[in-house]
């Protein structure tokens, strides 16, 4: 009885010291976070406060006085040669882009290839053009006479003779095509209009194959999981545009149902991404730019020593730090959102994005040897992010490339429409991860020996990687490090993997395919393999054959387990596209027998095991070996997966 | 290397998004596709002739709107085009095409086309009703989407980017000497406190018009003729120098890079906006040189860069004499 009591007790004993740990590091970390907004606001002096303030009054007041006639980036551009009497000598004077000259001054050379004018209007009314701007010239030109007749039918009186011809435009939602036969393939051959390139075309096959594969699942799901979701039910009447999946940024929906000539006829403009991606990441990269300077801060001069030397942990240091950040970071983000009216969805998307730019930043600070070199940083660091935010979420059509980006979470927040929670794991669960990884290699050289020493770039980040195989090996035995690492590697070869296919997108597929498979492998190889040379080349591991084998094994492990991860992405369906399958291998595929799947699952796992074992003994003798043994894995992992495709398909 | 590298790669990436802009609006570069179209009603005829002339539709006539519609349903057409005459006379088109994606955008695009041409015959017929009749439009070139935006964008881009990064560079570079105390140790050298900073300014400064040279070299490989290359290199150096001596007598007055940066990035973006009040946009100097049609404008606007950076350069020396080198 009373040993169970002293157990209770000691139990109670043991939380309670745990509960005031934690309040205890929560408070230094709020300390840290305070003395961080005190100092910081602090330091900006009033004389820079004023200078910023009427830096925005002028902008804002000029801004809003030139809106309206815009940047005038073409005035002026081409030269005319017209009589001033001619007709079209008043579509010169009506347009900016133009500059007149009388025939008379026209001056062209013997070849036609120079000459002072790019367009001329000859005296019978025909209409030229000369020299090596002249088509372009011609073509503007084209467009100019196209408003001026615009213009005097605006000022026509008789308006039905002015605009004969009137549109509606609606916009109307097509069931999706079934692939089990209730339209006919020549039918499915219509849907690919337009814009499609080859691999979308070539996805429709695999469509069928994937629904017919799932024996288990009937037909219906098959359709609903398709490209296009949740537009199955029939639609007879035309819709009135309050559902369209494409966002409109030139018109609002009135315009696009009203009655008008054929000139307002707006077409869809489905690049609102690109403003939600500036409007968005902009204000970050101001945030990010104040974030890297801090850090930086505290490694000039040894500041950041006196911290270190505190109880405080180096966790709570660099949580204290950027927590003010962070904080900053959500309210813009929600202050943005609130502006362009989306909802919490659209601040759960972007957030993961904003934590990634911290993270980056953090890294790039601590690797820095001094502001410049920061500056470029942070200028990749922000180039990347919109691109990688950017590119894929201009195929917000294309559901599965599109998502991700979390922008595209955005874009369809906004359209009102619903998002599933795999949907919003599948576009944002790399960024969370990334984010924690980068914080996690930072807080790794957040130390005295590498925070104040000038130590070239490369051996930074082998240190960095090296901090995390120590506390690693502290926790469960060396040989898991290359295990574990390879796992948290998975985010960043998951993210560089999901770009090269949505830059490949574009590309036609026999194009993409060698380069995607070659780049894939080349990205899963060096996260195998860096981990363990950065082990070797810090003398972490003994350097013999036995050793590189079991890092080989256990890294490769690690991997094959991290990549089963990557099978999330299957759910949403991203593999059904040719280029999905070079990156992420082919879908497994249902009713097939026991020794199939088996090899099926093994053998990828042989793969990684092979491939990280090649580097590993590369990596075991120095930089150069390590490089060709590299290169050697690599090779060996594009031609399994280049088998692999060749059986399945 | 690295600042090449990132603004090879901006470039990169602006001219992808505006390739996939302008492609947008010129579905002529999208390949040839033929969208199949089916026009119904009463006045189908004259609509379907210019559907059938427009790049990239192909027209066929249905007699019945359901079978027009069954058809659109079935996909075996991209868009329905009802067309019918009200009783003022004016034709009614209506207009139904797929919900959603960059194929709607183009479709609509060709379709926005071929119904101005419609609307520009029905002008024609009605002449005699009309003060000015429509002015004839000839046929388009071929000439690529483009050239012009090159001029027009990307050029300038390409160098005004390499004079803001050199002033981002200089204020880096001072406060940073400032902050970690090696400034005294130049100090030491035999060398005054302005040839320091004056050494700073021009090493930086000169890094503009270096890649200038680089980028127009590039820009003429690619088949852009720059017509006075000459005045564009001295056009970039005066905005260096200018942007280099602003961000040089920042980081000299500012306390910390933090504040520096801040004020650097907010009087270039201010310089940007005041800029479009002259008479003549930087952008579009640089567009008029490239293309080979300068003004008196143009010229008198690069002098007044020459003299403005000349000025900027000449005012961070007077501050550097001013300012006590100790409170540094």
């Amino acid at each position: 009885m009373s040993g169970e009591r002293s157990a209770v007790d000691r139990e109670c004993r043991r939380t309670k010291r745990i509960v005031r740990r934690s309040l205890d590091s929560l408070r230094r970390i709020g300390r840290i976070a305070r003395w961080e907004v005190s100092r910081s606001a602090g330091t900006v002096d009033r004389k820079t406060v004023l200078v910023a303030v009427a830096m925005l009054l002028v902008v804002g007041a000029v801004g809003l006085s030139v809106a309206d006639d815009g940047l005038g980036l073409a005035d002026e551009l081409y030269v005319v040669g017209v009589d001033g009497d001619d007709p079209y000598a008043d579509v010169v004077a009506e347009s900016d882009r133009f500059r007149a000259v009388p025939l008379e001054d026209v001056e062209i050379s013997g070849d036609g290839t120079d000459s002072n004018v790019d367009v001329v209007v000859t005296r019978d009314g025909e209409l030229g053009y000369v020299g090596e701007n002249g088509e372009q010239a011609f073509d503007a030109f084209r467009d100019a006479i196209e408003s001026y007749n615009e213009n005097r039918m605006a000022e026509a009186d008789d308006e039905v003779a002015a605009y004969p011809v009137l549109v509606t435009v609606s916009y109307q939602e097509r069931d999706p095509l079934r692939p089990d036969g209730t339209t006919s393939p020549a039918e499915s051959d219509g849907t690919d209009s337009g814009a499609r390139d080859d691999s979308s075309t070539e996805s429709s096959p695999d469509d069928g194959a994937a629904a017919d594969s799932d024996g288990m699942t009937d037909g219906s799901t098959a359709d609903s999981d398709g490209v296009t979701d949740g537009s199955s039910e029939p639609t007879d009447e035309t819709r009135d545009g309050d559902e369209l999946r494409v966002p409109d940024v030139g018109g609002t929906i009135d315009e696009r149902t009203t009655t008008g000539t054929p000139s307002t006829l707006s077409p869809p403009f489905p690049f609102q991404s690109l403003l939600l991606a500036f409007l968005f990441i902009v204000p970050m990269n101001f945030v990010v730019q104040a974030y890297g300077s801090t850090i930086m801060d505290e490694r000039i001069k040894r500041r950041g020593e006196l911290l270190l030397v505190s109880p405080s942990s180096r966790y709570e240091i660099v949580g204290g730090k950027t927590l003010p950040y962070v904080l900053g970071l959500v309210a813009i983000v929600v202050a943005t959102a609130v502006a362009i009216g989306g909802g919490p969805l659209s601040v759960a998307a972007v957030i993961p994005i904003a934590l990634v730019f911290l993270g980056s930043t953090f890294v790039g600070a601590m690797l820095a040897r001094s502001f410049k070199e920061l500056t470029f940083v942070t200028v990749t660091i922000s180039v990347f992010l919109t691109t990688y935010a950017f590119v894929p979420a201009i195929f917000t059509e294309v559901t599965p490339i599109a998502l991700i980006s979390p922008l595209t979470i955005v874009v369809v927040d906004l359209q009102g429409d619903p998002v599933t929670a795999g949907e919003y794991l599948f576009s944002t669960a790399t960024f969370y991860l990334s984010a924690f990884v980068l914080f996690l290699l930072g807080i790794g050289i957040y130390r005295e020996e590498d925070m104040f020493a000038q130590k070239p770039i490369p051996a930074k980040i082998l240190d960095a990687i090296t901090s995390q195989i120590d506390s690693i090996s502290a926790r469960v035995g060396g040989h898991w490090s290359p295990f574990v690492l390879s796992i948290l590697g998975i985010p960043f070869v998951f993210a560089a993997q999901l770009l090269t296919v949505s830059l490949l997108f574009v590309v036609p597929d026999v194009v993409a395919l060698p380069i995607m498979l070659v780049v894939a492998a080349a990205i899963e190889e060096f996260a195998k393999s860096v981990h363990v040379y950065a082990g070797f080349a810090r003398g972490r591991f003994e350097a013999t054959g036995r050793t590189a084998a079991v890092l080989g094994a256990f890294s490769g492990a690690g991997f094959f387990v991290g990549e089963k991860l990557t099978h999330l992405g299957q759910l949403v369906g991203l593999p059904e596209l040719a280029v999905g399958t070079a990156a992420f291998g082919p879908e497994l595929t249902g009713g097939v027998s026991i020794a199939v799947l088996a090899a099926v699952v093994l053998a990828p796992l042989a793969l990684h095991v092979v491939t990280a074992t090649i580097s590993a003994a590369g990596a075991r003798r120095g930089s150069i070996p390590y490089a060709v043994a590299f290169v050697v894995a690599t090779l060996v992992h594009a031609l399994y997966n280049l088998g692999v495709i060749v059986l399945v398909t | 290397m690295l600042a090449i590298a990132i603004q090879l790669f901006i470039a990169a990436f602006s001219s992808f998004l505006v390739v996939g802009l302008v492609s947008m609006y010129d579905p002529g570069t999208v390949d040839g596709h033929e969208s199949g179209v089916a026009i119904t009603g009463s006045d189908a005829t004259p609509l379907a002739a210019v559907v059938d002339r427009q790049d990239g539709l192909e027209a066929a006539i249905y007699d019945d709107r359901a079978d027009a519609h069954r058809a659109f349903e079935n996909r075996r057409n991209d868009a329905v085009l009802d067309a019918n005459r009200n009783d003022d006379g004016r034709l009614v088109v209506r207009v139904t095409a797929p919900d959603g994606g960059l194929e709607t955008t183009l479709l609509v695009v060709q379709l926005r086309e071929a119904l101005e041409t419609l609307e520009y015959v029905e002008r024609v017929e009605n002449a005699d009703r009309l003060e000015q009749p429509p002015l004839s439009v000839p046929d388009g070139t071929d000439a690529s989407p483009y050239a012009e935006f090159t001029y027009v964008v990307l050029l300038p881009l390409l160098l005004f980017l390499p004079a803001f990064i050199s002033g981002s560079i200089v204020v880096d570079s001072l406060i940073e000497e400032r902050q970690r105390g090696t400034l005294e140790l130049l100090r030491v050298a035999p060398l005054s406190f302005v040839d320091v900073v004056d050494a700073k300014l021009v090493a930086t400064a000169s890094l503009a018009p270096l890649q200038a040279v680089a980028w127009l070299a590039l820009l003429a490989v690619n088949g852009t003729a720059i017509a006075h290359p000459l005045a564009l290199i001295v056009l970039v150096t005066a905005l260096a120098t200018l942007v280099v001596g602003a961000g040089g007598a920042i980081s000299l007055w500012a306390p910390d890079r933090r504040q520096a940066q801040l004020l650097y990035s907010s009087v270039i973006v201010g310089a940007l906006v005041v800029s479009t009040l002259l008479p003549e946009h930087p952008a579009n100097t640089v567009a008029k040189f490239a293309i080979g049609h300068p003004t008196a404008t143009t010229w008198l606007s690069l002098a007044l860069y020459c003299l403005i950076g000349a000025l900027a350069f000449a005012s961070v020396r007077v501050i550097v004499d001013r300012i006590d080198s100790d409170s540094l």
